[in-house]
């Protein structure tokens, strides 16, 4: 055999094992309309309709999702939540509502016709589900608000979508800014002790809940962690016996995206929280150490920022070269194609600022 | 005659003697519980210094027991006192033994008023504005009773179906707003349904026990006329009771009683409902008695469901309107089943 023949072959022999190749790696529905298989945040196998094309989403967790995998054109229905911060949800606020994220609208569901609907794992209930299913409609649920699954659902739902490289792109920064921040603080001599307060009053963040999950990530020890119930109410004695080195409070309640004087209502949280009644006897109120952070970087695709936040408290000299803010405005920019705007946690405390 | 006249009268006498004995016995017990409350938490503030830090500055547990401690004690006692007398109320003058502030749908308003600021304006962001608008829906609901009650003459039927109707209304609208809310708001809510005592601070104190305690010496006033509303309306009237009047005076008292315990705590439903009746199968139903006996024992059954709430899986704290349920209503299962004879 010559060479030019020689060449040929490993021409020939390469495109065949680049077609095979292409066949099992491109997205299954590639070649026209066909089935995927999905799994959702139970563990269950979905077969998916493919291509998707029309999306329901029942929350803003899969909304935002949505718009990391640049899949937001294709949304049909939103939950009717949205308008809350509808400077953030921009054109999407206008699209039809489907009612309450935990007990949607069948019927208007029905009439959208889509491909699939995108709910939290447990929420909406079963008996939903079934009426969703009878009519045709897909139901994937997967939570995308908890750290530690939040990649692999993100993955799942991009193979789904047929935007994988959205997804690897969105995960290898958000793991490679959640390894950073890990490696920043493996160095801390201790853990501090952190009391996490939700979003009422004297109710902490217990295991099993992501404001638990969160503060781990970010090196220190929930006051909390022996408590059985996830969001378990307290006494305010209790805290003040067990002298957290820190306080975060964490929920809705930042004024939205591009308010006017967003980090207002934060601080007045925050100096809420000072002023109760016998704890200044806490080491966190003392020294100033007492934060706020919004729901929307808590738990969520955004909750590398607030583990960012949070490392930046627990350990302000290991974490002085992480910058929180630019964090966050770089997912901004680069995840949601929106300018950075609005506040996500209180300021610094008077008592810690001075010092 | 003389002789069955003084048998009459010393049984009588014997009887209030009884009566004012088992009085004692729940002031008693109430001090026990008082005293149970300030010396038992999360902290190892115990007895003894609980007592030194009375009256005596001594640092941090001056601070808890002051601060902490003495607010939940205080305040659980005025709600309990006010839920109490305010049920009590509400069964003589309605005549109905189930009625209570929370079946008469003011419970119901006041709930309504929280919802609405939890989802309108940010929930905790604003606890006196929460406190604020459960106290004005609580009003709003007890004078929609008065004014269907005044078209209708003051029937003790159309108060109470006024009451349920609006009841389910209110927490139909409740349940409409919660519907809609985000999770952090249904929590919030929940939480606010339960009821809790550990928002109280002693600003709070002050207004609630304004509310609850102003209204308590007229109610007094009238034990009489309560007494004598139980013998019929018709009676009662010949006998120089104007029945309207008192009942719209009786509802709006014990409205403002029932509004000042609940937009603080949130939802501590039984208590008006069952205290009165505990007491009212031990001492009878003179209202002279009964009032002052309903409130103490109110008193003391949130009292007691505090100090356990915030011990028996501490450092949980179990809900203050569920812990209420929890040790009220055994203790009337087991007064209603030694009863041999009616008591209402």
């Amino acid at each position: 055999m010559n060479a030019k023949v020689k060449s040929c072959a490993v021409a020939a022999g390469f495109a065949v094992f680049l077609s095979t190749f292409c066949f099992f790696q491109a997205p299954s529905w590639a070649s026209g309309p066909q089935q995927i298989e999905a799994i959702d945040g139970l563990g269950r196998k979905i077969i998916v309709p493919a291509p998707v094309r029309k999306i329901v989403a029942l929350n803003s967790d899969a909304l935002e999702a949505l718009r990391i995998l640049n899949a937001q054109d294709r949304v049909v229905g939103v939950f009717s939540q949205i308008e809350t911060d509808s400077a953030f949800w921009g054109d999407l606020v206008n699209k039809p509502k489907v009612g309450s994220w935990r007990e949607p609208n069948s019927e208007i569901i029905a009439e959208l016709a889509p491909d699939i609907v995108l709910a939290y794992a447990k929420t909406p209930s079963p008996e939903w589900e079934a009426r969703m299913t009878s009519q045709g409609i897909t139901v994937l649920r997967l939570d995308l608000y908890k750290a530690e699954t939040l990649e692999r659902e993100i993955r799942e739902l991009g193979r789904v979508l047929g935007r994988t490289q959205e997804a690897e792109r969105f995960c290898s920064w958000n793991s490679q800014w959640m390894n950073r921040i890990e490696s920043e603080i493996s160095g801390a001599p201790q853990r501090p002790w952190v009391y996490v307060e939700s979003y009422s009053d004297y109710q902490a963040a217990a295991p099993t809940s992501g404001g638990h999950e969160m503060v781990v990530m970010a090196g220190g020890r929930n006051i909390a962690e022996d408590l059985a119930i996830p969001f378990a109410r307290i006494t305010p004695e209790w805290v003040v016996t067990r002298n957290p080195e820190v306080i975060i409070k964490a929920g809705s309640f930042s004024s939205g995206y591009g308010a006017a004087d967003a980090v207002a209502p934060l601080n007045k949280r925050r100096d809420g929280i000072m002023n109760r009644p016998a704890w200044s006897l806490i080491k966190a109120v003392a020294t100033g150490n007492v934060h706020v952070l919004d729901s929307s970087i808590w738990v969520g695709p955004r909750a590398v920022v607030g583990i960012a936040y949070m490392a930046k408290w627990l350990h302000p000299d290991l974490m002085s070269d992480i910058d929180p803010e630019a964090l966050h405005k770089e997912y901004m920019e680069t995840f949601q194609r929106l300018p950075y705007k609005g506040a996500y946690v209180s300021d610094p405390a008077p008592e810690a600022s001075g010092k | 005659m003389k002789t069955d006249s003084e048998t009459l009268c010393r049984g009588y006498h014997a009887q209030n003697r009884r009566k004012m004995v088992l009085l004692l016995l729940i002031f008693i017990l109430l001090l026990a519980m008082i005293a149970t409350g300030l010396s038992v938490g999360a902290s190892s503030v115990g007895p003894v210094d609980a007592l030194r830090s009375l009256f005596k500055d001594t640092g941090r547990a001056h601070s808890i027991v002051w601060l902490l401690r003495m607010p939940r004690v205080v305040m659980a006692m005025l709600v309990g006192f006010g839920l109490g007398v305010a049920g009590s109320v509400f069964q003589a003058i309605l005549k109905n033994p189930l009625a209570s502030p929370f079946t008469l749908g003011i419970g119901s308003g006041a709930g309504f008023g929280a919802v609405l600021v939890i989802i309108f304006l940010g929930g905790s962001l604003y606890p006196q504005m929460i406190a604020g608008s459960a106290f004005v829906f609580s009003l709003f609901s007890a004078f929609l009773i008065l004014g269907v009650a005044k078209m209708k003459r003051a029937s003790s039927e159309t108060m109470i179906l006024t009451g349920i109707a609006q009841m389910f209304l209110f927490s139909a609208l409740s349940a409409f707003f919660q519907y809609m809310g985000t999770m952090d708001q249904v929590y919030e809510i929940t939480f606010w349904h339960f009821g809790s005592l550990a928002k109280a601070g002693w600003r709070e104190i002050g207004f609630a026990a304004a509310m609850i305690l102003l209204p308590f010496p007229f109610l007094m006033r009238r034990a009489w006329d309560f007494n004598l509303l139980a013998t019929g309306d018709e009676s009662a009237l010949a006998l120089g009771v104007e029945v309207e009047r008192l009942r719209m005076w009786g509802v709006t008292a014990a409205s403002f009683m029932t509004a000042g315990c609940i937009c603080f705590t949130g939802v501590i439903g039984f208590v008006g409902l069952v205290a009165p009746h505990i007491v009212r199968m031990a001492i009878g139903n003179d209202h002279r008695l009964l009032l002052p006996a309903s409130g103490l024992s109110g008193a003391l059954l949130v009292l007691t469901a505090d100090v356990l709430a915030n011990t028996v899986w501490a450092p949980h704290v179990i809900p203050i309107g569920i812990m209420t349920s929890f040790i009220g209503v055994p203790f009337f299962f087991y007064l209603l089943m030694r009863r041999t004879r009616e008591y209402w």
